[in-house]
């Protein structure tokens, strides 16, 4: 009997599938999704949960604020920018179904913000950004791989590359720490060897480099040893390239074991919100160096510092002010100068366009000169080094800021005469 | 007692039919059904390596995440380094993850309950981060796992996501027929004989130990076949794809299939696939604040585990067929 109807079954949805493929066929291409006369949506998938988010789960909030702002004031273009948050928890399995469910679902314009190398590389290859040709502005991550156009020819970098980094530590120590001896914790994947590349290129002889392994759950390697290492091999100046949670665990192991070099901390793990979420009292990090593109979060001088301040007192209430709410707002401040540039008649394509013709010369807060061009895709292309202080602050050494640049390749790392572009009139797009 | 019991010829036939409905399936859904049920269909092949191995052979695994990105990785390396069709990188898949499934189900032989699952934890908590230690298996980053453009033949508007979905259903639909067959052999009643008493088992002439060993070797090449499935959906792996907490996704997707049958492994993957989909539109309709949607997902997941495990401690397949045998 139930053969009987179950063969009755398949012969019926045999018919139907022939029958729904003769018929499917492709639709006809109207404007890019996303985009009416008087709305953008942009998405965001990024850790809000997590080992990885203290820190980054403000990341949103801080775009969302500066586009509330933008929007209040008639948005750009005369359309109103809507921002799509979605929680991929660090997770590169997450971070593809996430990134689907903003293209496919929510069907974004545009994504912005991606976190992490290994979430932004899956997301690029699996939902085909390239072939779609949906851009992905300002990817949080500093592999270098991603401001290569020919690779990923939608993907826009903002922050400068860890080699860049590292070359721009090594003119710095020497500047400042000629013939000292210097040690280096860092971690044992393409994150360390990148910095390893910019170290060699900027001639740096290290002392001791103590590896970690890295893991996106694991706790960061045994601590208490590399400080017992640091300890037998005494160095002047220790640069701590790693990640939050090591850069937590070597400065918590220090302070137990009361030793006390000139550290050096990179900009990844050199967050004094995040490495407070690991427990890390930002006393800890009094004295150390830091690097930053950014203004200073604490420089209410600064007119960009200034404005973000007031945007963040008026549409994120209740939230404090750091270098997390800079980083999330100078994205979105460029992403509408791109919209802005890229015209009324807005596609994807004028959008990359508008970035890659424009974008060195757009108005923003970094504090070096940005990178795009229609061959490079590279965002902010140096840094300026400060000192923590007391509340885990990083300040310009003697009130002023001097910015360091240089390139991913083996170009010289010079002090950087870069005039930022002023502020166009409250911050609004001009 | 049983009023119909379907015959290998017929149960053969529903698992063509329902392979000509997923084929119609992709035909009608959208892009983002179609990649989901990509998703779901690498669930399958994984929720049922756990059934395999917890429902009938006894042993617990904590850890299958491991096993899942060890055929993820052996997958990518054949394609990248030895430019291996598809089929064949899933077979080495299944080849790799079991080999590993062997040594480890060498170990768990000798080990019982929460000894077992505290060393596939650690397995899970540690295998991955292996991958940062050698410069061939790509570091954080990972490697690209690029299985190609879907033939010409399909015509130009047959996406990428379709092609995974297809592949995925296959391969769900022969490992399952395949899996339900050995479940009905000898194979599969020795592993119920062990499970419910051991020891009669061992008097009635059964290898214990080896038949555990042969469950965890088949459990981890079926693991290995959804981890390479799962780097499909995602064109890469990297540790990051495979944390802990995809090994307690598999564990509860077991759970609310019902851990005793295979019927319900269908249950237990939408579900995992359809819960965050459910909480965003909940706590959107309800204007939940921005914490709340957040950990939405988790709370429902860990509500309906709970749910399962007071109510219907052997999944609702089971307890549908109990019901009809009363």
């Amino acid at each position: 009997m139930i053969g009987k109807n179950r063969r009755k079954l398949i012969a019926a949805s045999a018919v139907i599938a022939a029958g729904s493929m003769l018929l499917s066929a492709a639709p006809a291409q109207a404007a890019d999704p996303g985009l009416t006369s008087s709305s953008i949506k942009l998405g965001i998938t990024i850790p809000m949960t997590g080992i990885a988010s203290p820190g980054y789960n403000k990341i949103p909030g801080a775009m969302k604020a500066y586009f509330e702002y933008v929007n209040a004031n008639g948005g750009v273009n005369g359309r109103k920018i809507n921002l799509v948050v979605k929680d991929d928890q660090y997770i590169p399995t997450l971070a593809v179904a996430k990134a689907n469910e903003l293209i496919l679902k929510d069907k974004v314009f545009a994504l912005i913000g991606t976190l992490g190398t290994a979430s932004t590389k899956a997301i690029s290859r699996s939902a085909q950004l390239s072939a779609r040709g949906i851009p992905s502005m300002f990817v949080n991550t500093g592999f270098s791989g991603f401001a290569d156009k020919k690779a990923y020819p939608t993907s826009f970098s903002l922050l400068p590359s860890y080699q860049m980094e590292a070359k721009v530590m090594g003119k710095y120590l020497d500047d400042n720490f000629a013939g000292k001896k210097v040690g280096l914790i860092y971690q044992d994947d393409d994150f360390g060897v990148d910095a390893l590349n910019g170290f060699k290129q900027a001639g740096v002889n290290f002392a001791i480099k103590i590896p970690y392994a890295s893991g996106s759950q694991a706790v960061a390697g045994v601590p208490g040893t590399w400080i017992t290492k640091l300890q037998a091999a005494a160095p002047d100046v220790v640069i701590l390239f790693g990640v939050s949670s090591a850069t937590a665990a070597a400065l918590g192991n220090a302070y137990a074991y009361k030793y006390a070099p000139k550290w050096i901390l990179g900009s990844v793990g050199g967050d004094a919100t995040t490495l407070a979420a690991n427990k890390v009292p930002p006393a800890f990090l009094a004295g150390a160096k830091g690097l930053s593109f950014a203004p200073a979060p604490s420089d209410a001088t600064d007119e960009y510092i200034k404005m973000f301040m007031d945007v963040n007192t008026t549409y994120n209430k209740g939230v404090a002010f750091d270098n997390n709410i800079v980083a999330g707002m100078t994205s979105a401040f460029l992403a509408v100068q791109a919209i802005k540039a890229a015209g009324p008649n807005l596609t994807r394509k004028s959008l990359i366009a508008a970035i890659e013709k424009g974008g060195a010369t757009f108005a923003n807060p970094a504090l070096s000169p940005l990178g795009y061009s229609s061959t490079s895709h590279i965002g902010a292309t140096g840094y300026w080094i400060g000192t923590y202080d007391a509340t885990g602050a990083l300040k310009p050494d003697g009130g002023k800021y001097t910015v360091y640049t240089t390139d991913s390749g083996t170009g010289p790392v010079v002090i950087s005469n870069y005039k930022r572009p002023a502020m166009p009139a409250k911050g609004l797009p001009n | 007692m049983h009023k119909f019991k379907p015959s290998n010829t017929s149960r053969f036939l529903g698992f063509v039919f329902l392979g000509i409905f997923l084929v119609y399936l992709s035909n009608t859904v959208d892009e983002l059904r179609v990649y989901q049920g990509a998703t779901v269909a690498m669930y399958v092949v994984a929720i049922s390596s756990i059934i395999l191995l917890t429902g009938y052979s006894g042993q617990v695994s904590l850890g299958h995440g491991a096993l899942l990105a060890v055929g993820g990785y052996g997958a990518a390396l054949l394609r990248n380094n030895f430019n291996a069709p598809i089929w064949l990188c899933f077979a080495g898949a299944v080849l790799m993850a079991a080999f590993w499934g062997a040594l480890l189900g060498a170990t768990a032989a000798r080990l019982s309950g929460p000894y077992l699952a505290g060393t596939t934890l650690a397995l899970a908590v540690g295998l991955p981060s292996i991958a940062n230690q050698f410069k061939f298996l790509g570091g954080e980053q990972g490697l690209i796992f690029d299985i190609g453009l879907p033939p010409a033949s399909l015509g130009e508007t047959f996406s990428q996501y379709k092609w995974f979905f297809w592949i995925a259903s296959l391969t769900a639909l022969i490992s399952m027929w395949w899996l339900q067959n050995l479940l009905r052999s000898r194979y599969g009643r020795t592993w119920r004989a062990v499970r419910t008493q051991s020891i009669a088992a061992e008097l009635a002439g059964i290898h214990v130990a080896r038949s555990k060993v042969l469950a965890f070797t088949i459990s981890a090449g079926l693991a290995g076949l959804a981890g390479a499935l799962l780097s499909m959906t995602i064109s890469t792996v990297s540790p990051g794809a495979f944390p802990l907490s995809l090994s307690f996704a598999l564990a509860t997707g077991a759970v609310i299939s019902g851990v005793t049958t295979l019927g319900g492994v269908i249950i237990g993957a939408v579900t995992l696939v359809a819960i965050p989909e459910i909480a965003d539109s909940l706590a959107r309709r309800i204007g939940a604040s921005e914490n709340a949607t957040i950990n939405l997902p988790g709370l429902l997941v860990s509500g309906l585990l709970i749910v399962t495990v007071l109510f219907i401690p052997n999944g609702p397949v089971e307890q549908i067929r109990q019901r009809k045998m009363k």
